[in-house]
């Protein structure tokens, strides 16, 4: 009897493991190293039922070409290291040939070069860090990168007929790559850089670098900065009399800012990568959110996300589920795509081709969206 | 813009910060110069100052300045008798590694009580910001002239009670030997507590004036306090004229850097000009007093 029970559990064991292969090849299997644990697993739940979400769409529809789409998690735990090795065992052990990366452009960065040199499509829905998808062929993103928003601040200074300012920017990878894209655009549509001044994060005194800004009384000073530096930096400048239009990025456009720099905030400007909220593919990504989570917040990035699942799913479709085919067809599947968070065509460094960039401005009291 | 009021205007700057490095620095060195370690903690008294006079003025106790102000300077030396009682005290005659990592926990403790109550975001007190007044071009605010003048003051006033009394005297004595002191009839106990007091005094008045020109968040002390660090050692640790002309050297020094140099290399000068005077005048490190 026990030997019967012996030889049966065999079997069945044998039995599972002879037909998982078969399961396996009936779906496709796409890796996602998100932020489960650690300082940003916030994030990572939001990422994670906005992929759900579109996942359960896309198979509900027939899945692709007939085999349904299954997502292995992996928790990347926030930091740089466990982003490496789970996205080591995704590709190892689970085999994937295409793979969703970590948060965080500096965790993102630290995983792409394994998945370039594994040559296995690695895909970002969150990093804006220009050189985010500089590890090679292999790596994606589908979030317009800073110098989208440098090249569109810019437009914004020579619309307002500024050609001739100084830039002040926070020292640290954002303020850095910012700063460049506005720069270069700048320059090349014949604008002239006065001076450059970067600053430390978490001063208090910031009235000898807004003196130098303001040396030759600039009509506009580009102000690339934080909420708290921006709160301090425009109160110091309204007190010593500094008269200017600001022009600021998107890390400055916070309710939090305008509360603590009171009036000196009045009529503060700026940039931020928008999401057009009232097209029919947004809607219906709102209800559908709304219908399976009870509540209609959304994630932050979880847009982004469900686009990458969509864009993923058609490339597969169009290269078959092989990493170089994925590659391959990625560019052809996003033109003309138009996802909730709006046009998804590649450009040359695999990131986005166009984007949409909303303009902010500070009215009495109040972060409006600025219109011509 | 002409020339003249672009640099006045730096050296306002520069003094503007270096009195509120010279407060910190004060603070720090008399502490160091009355029980001969460096208190770490310092910075969280000052962070500590500014937030109770927040508290103060908020709901529920709601108190106009003027009362709230005394109310939170009297906390702020609550807290660093408590400090004593707590911690050092019973570290009175441990060796000065174990009072610097003591120090060192203290810091790290208060910031995230800090942190735990009223939370990492930035808080103001809400004061309306008004514009400068204009002397020669160069714009003062009055609470900038409120920073230079009550700086000013308590520099006074701790130089009269350091050498001009009896408690001071006995301060002094206290940090030659402090066995000595205790045998000539020095009641210690008593000449620490108002060392402790002094101190943290100095560190809630630093702390109010800091927020009140900025803003208030729990790491608003440590990240000065390593300015004021600088500030102690350039003047010679355990003085305190030291201490004032430290706090305005580099104040000074990193403000005019700033017009000549990548601004993002501020904190650098205060720190070259910290290593500079550190070779030069190396006895200053072993804790030998200068005045």
């Amino acid at each position: 009897m026990k030997r019967l029970a012996l030889i049966l559990s065999v079997f069945s064991l044998l039995v599972c493991f002879s037909v998982a292969p078969l399961w396996a090849a009936e779906s496709v299997k796409i890796g996602a190293a998100f932020a489960l644990s650690g300082s940003i697993a916030v994030y990572g739940e939001g990422f994670k039922k906005c992929v759900d979400l579109a996942v359960e769409e896309i198979n509900a529809k027939g899945g692709i070409s007939g085999k349904k789409i299954e997502i292995v998690y992996e928790d990347n735990k926030s930091n740089p290291k466990d982003c490496v090795s789970a996205v080591r065992k995704l590709i190892t052990v689970d085999k994937v040939s295409v793979l969703f990366g970590p948060a965080g452009s500096s965790n993102f960065m630290a995983a792409a070069p394994v998945a370039q040199e594994s040559k296995v499509v690695m895909l970002s829905a969150q990093g804006t860090a220009e050189k985010l998808t500089q590890a090679g062929p292999f790596i994606f993103r589908i979030i317009p990168s800073n110098s989208k928003q440098g090249e569109r601040l810019a437009k914004l200074a020579f619309e307002m007929g500024f050609r001739k300012l100084p830039v002040m920017y926070i020292n640290n990878d954002w303020g850095l790559d910012l700063k460049d894209g506005f720069v270069d655009s700048f320059k090349k549509m014949g604008g002239v850089v006065t001076d450059i001044i970067p600053f430390d994060e978490k001063k208090t005194d910031y009235r000898t670098e807004l003196l130098r800004a303001n040396k030759d009384n600039p009509k506009a000073i580009v102000n690339l900065t934080y909420i708290n530096e921006g709160a301090v930096q425009f109160k110091q400048a309204y007190e010593t009399g500094i008269k200017t239009q600001w022009l600021c990025g998107s890390a400055a456009r916070a309710p939090k800012m305008v509360e603590l720099a009171g009036k000196a905030a009045e009529g503060v400007m700026g940039t931020y990568p928008s999401v057009i909220q009232d097209t029919k593919e947004y809607k219906a990504f709102k209800a559908a959110y709304q219908k399976k989570y009870g509540d209609d917040k959304i994630p932050i990035f979880g847009d982004y996300n469900y686009d990458m699942v969509y864009l993923t799913a058609r490339a597969i479709e169009k290269g078959g589920y092989r990493a170089e085919g994925i590659r391959a067809s990625l560019p052809a599947a996003s033109k003309g795509f138009r996802g909730v968070t709006g046009d998804k065509t590649f450009d040359e460094n695999r990131g986005m081709e166009h984007a949409d960039i909303g303009i902010w401005i500070v009215k009495d009291g109040k972060i409006e969206d600025h219109k011509k | 813009m002409d020339s003249l009021p672009y640099y006045l205007q730096t050296v306002v700057n520069g003094i503007l910060a270096g009195c509120i490095y010279a407060l910190f620095a004060m603070g720090l060195t008399l502490i160091y110069g009355v029980l001969n370690f460096v208190n770490f903690a310092h910075g969280e008294l000052i962070m500590w100052g500014a937030y109770f006079l927040f508290l103060a003025m908020a709901e529920p106790i709601a108190l106009p300045l003027w009362a709230a102000v005394p109310l939170a300077l009297g906390m702020t030396a609550l807290l660093g008798m408590a400090m004593d009682f707590a911690l050092f005290k019973p570290l009175r005659r441990a060796n000065r590694l174990t009072l610097l990592i003591a120090a060192i926990g203290l810091s790290f403790f208060l910031r995230n009580a800090a942190q735990l109550f009223f939370g990492a975001q930035v808080r103001t007190y809400g004061f309306e910001i008004q514009q400068g007044y204009r002397w020669l071009g160069v714009s003062l605010t009055p609470q900038q002239l409120a920073i230079i003048v009550i700086s000013l003051i308590c520099i006074g006033g701790v130089y009269l009670l350091f050498f001009k009394s009896r408690m001071g005297k006995s301060m002094r004595a206290l940090a030659d030997n402090l066995d000595l002191a205790r045998i000539s009839g020095i009641h210690t106990r008593k000449v620490i507590l108002s060392a402790w007091i002094i101190s943290s005094l100095l560190a809630g008045v630093g702390g109010i004036l800091l927020a009140l020109d900025t803003n208030l968040n729990p790491e608003m002390g440590v990240v000065n306090l390593i300015k004021a660090f600088a500030a102690t050692l350039i003047g010679g640790v355990g003085n305190l004229w030291g201490a004032l002309i430290g706090g305005l050297i580099i104040g000074l020094a990193e403000n005019i850097a700033v017009l000549y140099i990548s601004p993002g290399y501020k904190d650098a000068v205060a720190f070259i000009i910290m290593v500079i005077i550190l070779l030069a005048r190396p006895y200053v490190v072993a804790g030998k007093r200068t005045d």
